[in-house]
């Protein structure tokens, strides 16, 4: 699974991707909301895991420009810090297919992800 | 004798070329030896930087994959453990280390999260952090309780309880917020004793604290009669927050309080937990009380009045504070049904302000 990871601290993008590699995923780390939506075209990630408190263009918005871009397809997991019931709903107004808040378990996060792996459903 | 003399100034002038050309080289030559120096201490630096990133990156990643390890990874993660500790001499890799453990220590949760609290112990940086317990500094004391309190040291909560009522208002905030966090509701034992006030902000962050763990039915009536009025305030928000009816009577009592804001507390509390008595208590204290109390007892009228105080209401209405009559106003129309028939009846033969307020109130209500 192709898995585009926006996320601004450093030792949070080193666990991600320690996890998501480990689970055998494709990962391409970016490290702000601009690079993330730069990056979909060439990357065509079937998975966009972010954060939302990040520079240039925050989470929410990433989650916007993916459900523009894919109308269909590619989910977006929210992993964020911020746990506000105001702040989980418009992330789902906005089309997120997941939400998990910090700390996260790394063991949660893989089962969360295979939800979204069709290839491991099938 | 001129010729003498020329040639004498020309060799003097020449010694003194010579003198600076040597001076210029000497400069060039000890610049370059600091720049070189400089350099190869950055590169050193830099590959021990990497070398404890390694240390830190190996540790994390073990922590993530701590359920999913064998004998060949015990082996590299008790070899990453022992290269580690022996660097924990070292001031700057222990702070180096502590940072990264606590950052991921608060990035994640479940298994993973209790890894990096192994390692942590394992690398013995609790005993450093034990040991800035006893720094003069306040600044170094309050990190060292942040520290053991993210790492989930709930080994050393005796440790950090003595620091609830420390004299510096950091340090105890530190503590407070420790004990919450390690043992929730019973963590705020500390109340029995705490004689330096409890800021506002404090307030709001154990609330806050206290709002992700299960609601608890532990006493905090014993609260109410703390002889720090910063104790019963964060008391009666406790109650408020926490829907505790039982608890009316005590609140009630709060109004005798000698401090005005330990009352407006209670007045506030009394707008979420009231009973049919709640208004008699408000009327019976209402004229004790300070404009700014006296507007709040006002507005909780609008939740708890009756019929049976309209008599009251009508008096509040003659008060010169609009803020007052506004509060008394919408306190009538709720009261009872007759309410609004009886101000419009008052307003047709009464001061402006009245009915002005009437016609805010159909405003409110239209809205």
């Amino acid at each position: 699974m192709k898995i585009l990871v926006a996320e601004d601290d450093q030792l949070m993008m080193k666990m991600l991707e320690f996890r998501l590699r480990k689970d055998g995923h494709d990962v391409i780390i970016t490290h702000d909301g601009r690079e993330a939506v730069a990056k979909l075209d060439e990357f065509q990630p079937d998975l966009v895991i972010t954060d939302i408190m990040m520079p240039y263009l925050s989470g929410l918005e990433v989650v916007s420009a993916v459900k523009k871009k894919y109308p269909a397809g590619t989910p977006v997991i929210i992993l964020s810090g911020m746990g506000q019931e105001n702040v989980v709903l418009e992330a789902f107004q906005l089309g997120a297919d997941d939400y998990m808040t910090k700390p996260f378990s790394p063991n949660e996060l893989s089962v969360r992800v295979r939800r979204f792996d069709v290839s491991a459903v099938k | 004798m001129k010729g003498r003399s020329l040639i004498h100034l020309l060799s003097i002038s020449w010694q003194i070329q010579n003198i600076a050309v040597a001076a210029v080289v000497i400069l060039m030559i000890c610049l370059l030896t600091f720049m070189l120096a400089y350099m190869l201490s950055q590169s050193l630096q830099e590959k021990k930087k990497q070398k404890w990133r390694m240390i830190s990156d190996m540790l994390i990643n073990k922590a993530i994959f701590f359920e999913e390890r064998d004998e060949i990874e015990d082996q590299i993660l008790a070899s990453v453990l022992e290269a580690a500790k022996k660097l924990t001499g070292n001031k700057q890799f222990r702070k180096f280390i502590t940072g990264e453990l606590i950052s991921a220590k608060k990035n994640i949760s479940g298994t993973s999260s209790d890894s990096l609290k192994q390692f942590y112990l394992q690398l013995g940086l609790e005993q450093y952090a034990l040991k800035n317990l006893e720094s003069r500094q306040w600044y170094v004391k309050a990190q060292a309780i942040q520290e053991l309190t993210i790492m989930d040291t709930d080994e050393f909560i005796d440790q950090l309880q003595a620091f609830t009522d420390d004299k510096n208002e950091y340090v105890r905030m530190e503590a407070q917020a420790a004990m919450v966090q390690f043992k929730g509701f019973e963590g705020l034992d500390f109340l029995d004793v705490i004689t330096y006030p409890l800021s506002n902000w404090q307030q709001i962050k154990l609330l806050q604290l206290l709002s992700a763990r299960p609601p608890s039915n532990i006493g905090i009536d014993k609260w109410f009669n703390s002889e720090n009025p910063t104790v019963v305030i964060f008391a009666l928000k406790l109650a408020r927050n926490y829907h505790r009816f039982e608890l009316h009577d005590a609140i009630a009592s709060c109004l005798d309080h000698e401090d005005p804001d330990v009352r407006l507390e209670a007045i506030r509390c009394l707008n979420e937990i009231y009973t049919d008595e709640t208004s008699d208590h408000l009327i019976g204290h209402f004229l004790r009380e300070g404009l700014r109390n006296q507007v709040a007892m006002a507005k909780v009228m609008q939740t708890v009045g009756t019929k049976r105080d309209e008599l009251f209401l009508f008096d509040l209405l003659t008060y010169d504070s609009d803020e007052l009559k506004l509060h008394a106003a919408r306190a009538l129309v709720n009261a009872s049904e007759d309410g609004w028939t009886s101000l419009e009846r008052l307003s047709n033969r009464s001061e402006d302000a009245i009915a002005r307020i009437l016609m805010h109130i159909k405003a409110e209500k239209a809205a």
